[in-house]
C-alpha cells in the first residue's frame, strides 16, 4: 500500500521536473516534440541487425539529460519499468534466428544482434519520450500536440487518462489500507475479497470522476483542455529543432562509428 | 444589481431511482446575503447545490439567477456569474500546479492569457497562497486544498459565491482562516453546512432543510437558538451556544 502511495508521489516527479528552467525547458513545446518525432523515426528505421549506426543517436538523450540538469537515476527507473515487455518480445530471436555473425574474430548468433538492437531501440525511444514529458510537462505537450492539428478528443484523452492515473490510484491506496487494517495476518488480498474489492474500486473511482467532470463543467469547461498561451517560436527554438534534425540525417545517412574508425585506423597506418 | 439574485421556485427533483430528494422549496437570495443552508445527512442540501448550479435538473419548478432561469442553453452564462467551491477540495483540483488550477476557469471563457495571469495572482493573493502557485495540488495541507478550491472559483469572478462544507475536515485554525477568508468576500454567498457555529458567525440568514423541504427560512440568531427546531431537523444548536459543559451555567 505505501509502495502504491510511493508510486503516485513518483508518478508526479515528470511533472515537478517539468517546471524547472534550464535551456532545454524553455524551448518551445512545438520544437521539442517535433526534434523527437524525428528521433523516433530515425531511431526506429533503422535495420535489425545496424547496431553500429545507432550509437550516435545515444549523443541526444546525452546532451538532454546534461542540459535539463535531470537526475538520471529515476528516470532509468522509469526506462527499467518497460524492460520486462521489451525482453518478453526479443529474448526468443536468438533462438530463431541461428545464423552465425562474425564479431572481433568470435561468432555470435544474428538472434543476440537482434535482440540488443531491440533493446537498445526500445531504451532510446522510451528515454526520449520521457525526456520530452520531463522537459515539457504534459498540459503544454498536449498544447503542442493541439498545434500539430491532432484532434482534440485524442489530445483530450491523453491528458485526462494521465490526470484520472492519480485518482485511481489513490482510490486503490484508500480501499486497501482500509482493507488492511481489518485483516492484519494478511498478505495481500484474499481472493474471496478480489471480485468486491475490485467492483468497489471501480463504482467510487466512477464517482470521484464524475465529481471531477463536474467540477470542471462548472468551470466552464466545454470539452476543449486550454492549457495557456505559446510564446513565439524563436530562432532559437528553431535552430535547436534543426540542428538535430540534421545531426539524425547524418547519423541515418552515414555510419559515423565505422567512418570515425576508419579515420582513426587510416591515421595509425 | 439583479443580477446577483438566487430565486428557486417551487422546486422538485426525484433521483432515478425514485428517491425524492428535492419536494417544491422556493426561496429567494438577494444581493449581497450570506445564507447559510442547514439539514441532517441525506436531507437534500447536496441535491440543492447541484440543481442551484444546473448540474442536475428539476423535475418540476425553476432556478433563476438574476432573471436568467437555468437551462442547458443558459448553463455557460449562470456558470459564469455562480461559483461553487466543492466539499472535497480534491474534486476541484485537477490540473498539475495550483497556477494551472485557478487558471482552468478563466481559460475556458478564452480570456486573454494577461488577463488571466492577473486573475490567478489577484485570486491566489486574496486567499493568500500566492507562494504555492507553482506547487502540484495533491502535495498540499488541507488548509491550502482548501484556499487554492477556493480561489480557483474566485478567478472566475463569480457575483455569487456557493460553498458545500467549506469548512469540512479543517483543523482548528485553517478552519477559522477559512472563514475570516469568507467573511471578507463582499460576494453573495450561499453556505451548505454541518458546523452551525459558522454558519452562526458568517450567515445572517439560514435555511433548514428537512427530508427534501424547508423547515425554517429565517434570521440566523432566531433559527439557531430554536432547540426544538433544531432537534426536530435532526440537529443539534450550535456549540458556542449550548451551556457550559463545565459548569452548567446558560448560554440561551
Amino acid at each position: 500500500m505505501a509502495n502504491i502511495m510511493n508510486s503516485l508521489y513518483n508518478m508526479r516527479l515528470l511533472d515537478d521536473l517539468a517546471r524547472q528552467e534550464t535551456v532545454i525547458h524553455k524551448l518551445h513545446p512545438l520544437m521539442k516534440l517535433l526534434t523527437t518525432v524525428s528521433y523516433l523515426t530515425v531511431v526506429v528505421s533503422f535495420g535489425r541487425y545496424e547496431i553500429g549506426g545507432l550509437l550516435p543517436l545515444l549523443l541526444y538523450p546525452v546532451i538532454v539529460f546534461t542540459l535539463a540538469e535531470l537526475p538520471v537515476k529515476p528516470i532509468l527507473l522509469r526506462i527499467l519499468l518497460v524492460s520486462p515487455f521489451i525482453i518478453g518480445i526479443g529474448i526468443l530471436n536468438p533462438f530463431f534466428d541461428h545464423q552465425v555473425y562474425l564479431l572481433g574474430g568470435r561468432e555470435i548468433s544474428r538472434g543476440w544482434i537482434t535482440f540488443l538492437s531491440i533493446l537498445l531501440k526500445s531504451g532510446l525511444t522510451v528515454t526520449a519520450a520521457l525526456l520530452l514529458i520531463a522537459t515539457t510537462g504534459m498540459d503544454r505537450l498536449a498544447g503542442a500536440l493541439r498545434m500539430l492539428k491532432i484532434p482534440r478528443i485524442f489530445v483530450l484523452q491523453l491528458l485526462l487518462t494521465y490526470r484520472y492515473i492519480s485518482v485511481l490510484m489513490e482510490e486503490v491506496a484508500r480501499t486497501l489500507r482500509a482493507y488492511s487494517l481489518r485483516a492484519p495476518r494478511q498478505k495481500g488480498v484474499h481472493r474471496s475479497a478480489w471480485g468486491s474489492l475490485a467492483g468497489q474500486l471501480i463504482l467510487r473511482t466512477f464517482d470521484r470522476a464524475q465529481r471531477i467532470y463536474e467540477a470542471m463543467c462548472l468551470r466552464g469547461f466545454t470539452g476543449e483542455y486550454h492549457t495557456g498561451g505559446f510564446k513565439e517560436i524563436r530562432v532559437w527554438d528553431l535552430s535547436y529543432f534543426i540542428g538535430w534534425v540534421f545531426f539524425f540525417a547524418v547519423a541515418r545517412m552515414y555510419n559515423i562509428p565505422m567512418l570515425i574508425g576508419s579515420l582513426i585506423t587510416g591515421v595509425i597506418r | 444589481m439583479s443580477h446577483h439574485k438566487l430565486e428557486v421556485k417551487d422546486l422538485h427533483y426525484s433521483y432515478p431511482d425514485g428517491h425524492k430528494a428535492v419536494k417544491g422549496m422556493s426561496f429567494c437570495i438577494h444581493h449581497g446575503e450570506s445564507v447559510g443552508i442547514i439539514g441532517a445527512n441525506g436531507a437534500g442540501k447536496s441535491t440543492l447545490l447541484m440543481l442551484l448550479m444546473g448540474v442536475l435538473f428539476p423535475d418540476q419548478g425553476e432556478v433563476c439567477v438574476g432573471d436568467v432561469h437555468v437551462t442547458k442553453k443558459t448553463l455557460p452564462m449562470i456558470r459564469q456569474s455562480l461559483g461553487m467551491v466543492f466539499q472535497d477540495p480534491d474534486d476541484q483540483l485537477f490540473m498539475n500546479t495550483v497556477y494551472d488550477d485557478v487558471a482552468f476557469g478563466p481559460r475556458n471563457y478564452k480570456l486573454d492569457e494577461k488577463e488571466v495571469e492577473k486573475r490567478v495572482f489577484n485570486a491566489l493573493e486574496l486567499v493568500g497562497i500566492l507562494h504555492l502557485k507553482d506547487r502540484a495540488p495533491f502535495k498540499l495541507s488541507g488548509g491550502e486544498k482548501r484556499a487554492a478550491a477556493i480561489a480557483s472559483v474566485l478567478s472566475m469572478q463569480p457575483d455569487i459565491l456557493i460553498m458545500d462544507e467549506p469548512t469540512a475536515a479543517l483543523d482548528p485554525k485553517s478552519r477559522r482562516k477559512v472563514m475570516q477568508l469568507l467573511t471578507s468576500f463582499k460576494h453573495t454567498k450561499v453556505i451548505t453546512s454541518h458546523d452551525l457555529d459558522m454558519i452562526f458567525e458568517m450567515c445572517d440568514r439560514t435555511i433548514v432543510i428537512k427530508n427534501g423541504e424547508i423547515a425554517a427560512d429565517g434570521v440566523t440568531s432566531e433559527i439557531l437558538v430554536n432547540a426544538e427546531l433544531m432537534d426536530d431537523c435532526g440537529l443539534e444548536i450550535p456549540l458556542s451556544l449550548q451551556n457550559c459543559p463545565v459548569c452548567g451555567t446558560e448560554k440561551v
